[in-house]
């Protein structure tokens, strides 16, 4: 195998196979880091139901196949799990599944000298977005008329969610979903990265077979997964397709597509500047001075948060110097993930305001943040 | 009894506008201004800073939430700078602020830089008086008026 390559693979272990989707590879992958110790821990997101994830740092191998299976209703980003883990242990090492938006924050972080990225191995995840899990119940009972509590797996396939119970399996398309304001959460309807080519593997069903994983090698790293978890005998493999890598890039090219078109539904853009200040006012004075953005928000690198420097909490009925600050702050490195919406207890949508100035300066200076360590971030003066 | 100067003050509206001055050339400069009995506006309220790159953007955000109706960056020319890069810092901060501000619906004028060397106390005055009537023209911040309601 080399740098570049795209393989299928499928985890030889017959219980992460049925308990892991799309063949367990990337439980099997977690395993073997930690087996062959290549990291110290691993983060991994431990299943609760079928809406319900909670995100555990371990370097127990029996945990972690106790995380497998896919959670799309669990919107979870791990970054700030391993910026701990970086201020916890600097010298160790860390493995973690990534969507996108994980991998993306990471990178961010890690050019703010949060996280070691020598240190990571990233798995990356293919994302066609994530839901809500209260949106989702709803939907189960309205859209699909199932118990959610009968739900036992959850799957997108060709743009249909389906939803499998012990009894009936059902199918919707997820432009029908979206259009009755179910579906996924706004920000990965207009997200337009869906492979995560910044992370070390790419792994998805897309073009891939049943039971089986499509992996794009992207790094030294990646390279260094794939063959431990080779050499130990967990996982098998096998070049992919040509059919496979054609389906996946279609795939990948209907999704960019769709996300356009949803962007320029979502941000209209407001001409009139009173009518733009009135707007912004109008949604951020429901603030109600939690902060819980700031501690959620996934790029934010602070050691001492700026936004709350000169801030006094009496001033949140309007719009306030914290929302302020932030929106400059976020402005040249918000990747547009959602966890500040999702978060937000006063349902200000902090993600479509962010993405608004974010689009802006990213724009201008050209920048997109979290696909590479190259590009310094654009507040940074040579 | 009135004086005519306070009749006048309560007719027209005079604008407030903080003015971050760099210690090594602009606050010169508007000293400057001031020993060559350079007419200026009394809008500025001045503060001094050590470099234009101290000018921290919350600085200039809390400034308009406290009611200026303008901000001014003013620094060492490019290439002067006292600390070698700190006006580059100040340019990119501006640059950036001016996005912010721009989408949050405040007009272009709220918000400039000038670069002012020591020297220059009449180019200074200039400039104040100049901003000082583009500020009257475009009228109070919609940001204080909208804010203090």
């Amino acid at each position: 195998m080399n740098i570049g390559d795209r393989v299928v693979a499928w985890s030889k272990d017959e219980e992460i196979k049925k308990e892991g989707a799309s063949g367990g590879l990337v439980t099997s992958l977690l395993t073997a880091a930690l087996k062959g110790e290549l990291v110290d821990e691993v983060i991994a997101l431990q299943k609760k139901s079928e809406f319900e994830g909670v995100p555990i740092r371990t370097s127990d191998v029996d945990e972690v196949i106790k995380c497998s299976g896919s959670l799309h209703a669990a919107p979870i980003n791990l970054t700030k799990f391993a910026v701990r883990f970086f201020e916890e242990h600097p010298d160790g090492t860390l493995a973690l599944p990534a969507k996108p938006c994980d991998a993306r924050g990471i990178i961010e972080q890690a050019k703010r000298k949060k996280i070691d990225l020598e240190k990571t191995y990233l798995i990356g995840l293919n994302c066609g977005g994530t839901m809500g899990p209260i949106t989702t119940m709803k939907m189960l009972e309205k859209m699909y008329e199932i118990d959610p509590n009968e739900v036992i797996e959850e799957e997108i396939e060709r743009g249909k969610l389906i939803f499998k119970t012990e009894k009936e399996e059902k199918a919707i398309s997820i432009d029908e979903l979206e259009e009755a304001g179910y579906g996924r959460r706004e920000n990965c309807r207009y997200c337009e990265i869906n492979i995560p080519v910044m992370a070390d593997l790419a792994c998805g069903n897309w073009g891939a077979g049943e039971n089986e994983t499509f992996v794009e090698i992207f790094t030294e790293k990646g390279l260094k997964l794939m063959n431990n978890a080779i050499e130990l005998g967990l996982i098998e493999t096998a070049p992919a397709t040509e059919k496979g890598i054609k389906i996946r890039e279609k795939t990948n090219g209907v999704m960019e597509k769709v996300a356009k078109k949803w962007h320029e539904k979502i941000f209209v853009p407001i001409e009139d500047r009173l009518e733009r200040l009135h707007y912004y006012m109008d949604v951020m004075e429901d603030c109600i001075d939690c902060e819980a953005c700031k501690y959620v928000c996934p790029v934010c690198a602070c050691d001492e948060s700026k936004c709350i420097d000169f801030y006094d909490p009496m001033d949140s009925h309007k719009i306030s110097i914290y929302h302020l600050i932030r929106l400059l702050h976020l402005s040249d490195s918000c990747i547009g993930c959602g966890q500040c919406t999702d978060v937000c207890p006063a349902e200000i949508p902090l993600t479509t305001l962010h993405r608004r100035m974010a689009d802006r300066i990213q724009t201008k200076y050209n920048y997109v943040p979290g696909m590479d360590m190259k590009i310094p971030p654009s507040f940074e003066v040579e | 009894m009135h004086l005519r100067g306070d009749r006048k003050m309560e007719e027209e509206w005079t604008p407030k506008i903080t003015l971050f001055c760099c210690n090594w050339c602009s606050y010169a400069g508007s000293d400057d201004a001031g020993v060559g009995r350079k007419q200026q506006p009394p809008t500025t309220r001045t503060i001094r800073v050590m470099c234009s790159g101290r000018t921290d953007p919350g600085f200039v955000l809390a400034a308009l939430l406290e009611g200026s109706d303008a901000v001014l960056f003013t620094g060492c020319h490019i290439g002067d700078c006292h600390y070698i890069s700190g006006n580059y810092k100040a340019k990119k901060r501006f640059e950036m602020l001016k996005e912010i501000l721009d989408e949050l619906g405040l007009e272009d004028e709220r918000l400039q830089l000038q670069w002012i060397s020591a020297s220059e106390g009449s180019e200074f005055a200039e400039y104040i008086r100049k901003v000082t009537e583009e500020i009257k023209a475009i009228g109070p911040s919609p940001l204080r008026q909208e804010w203090m309601k």
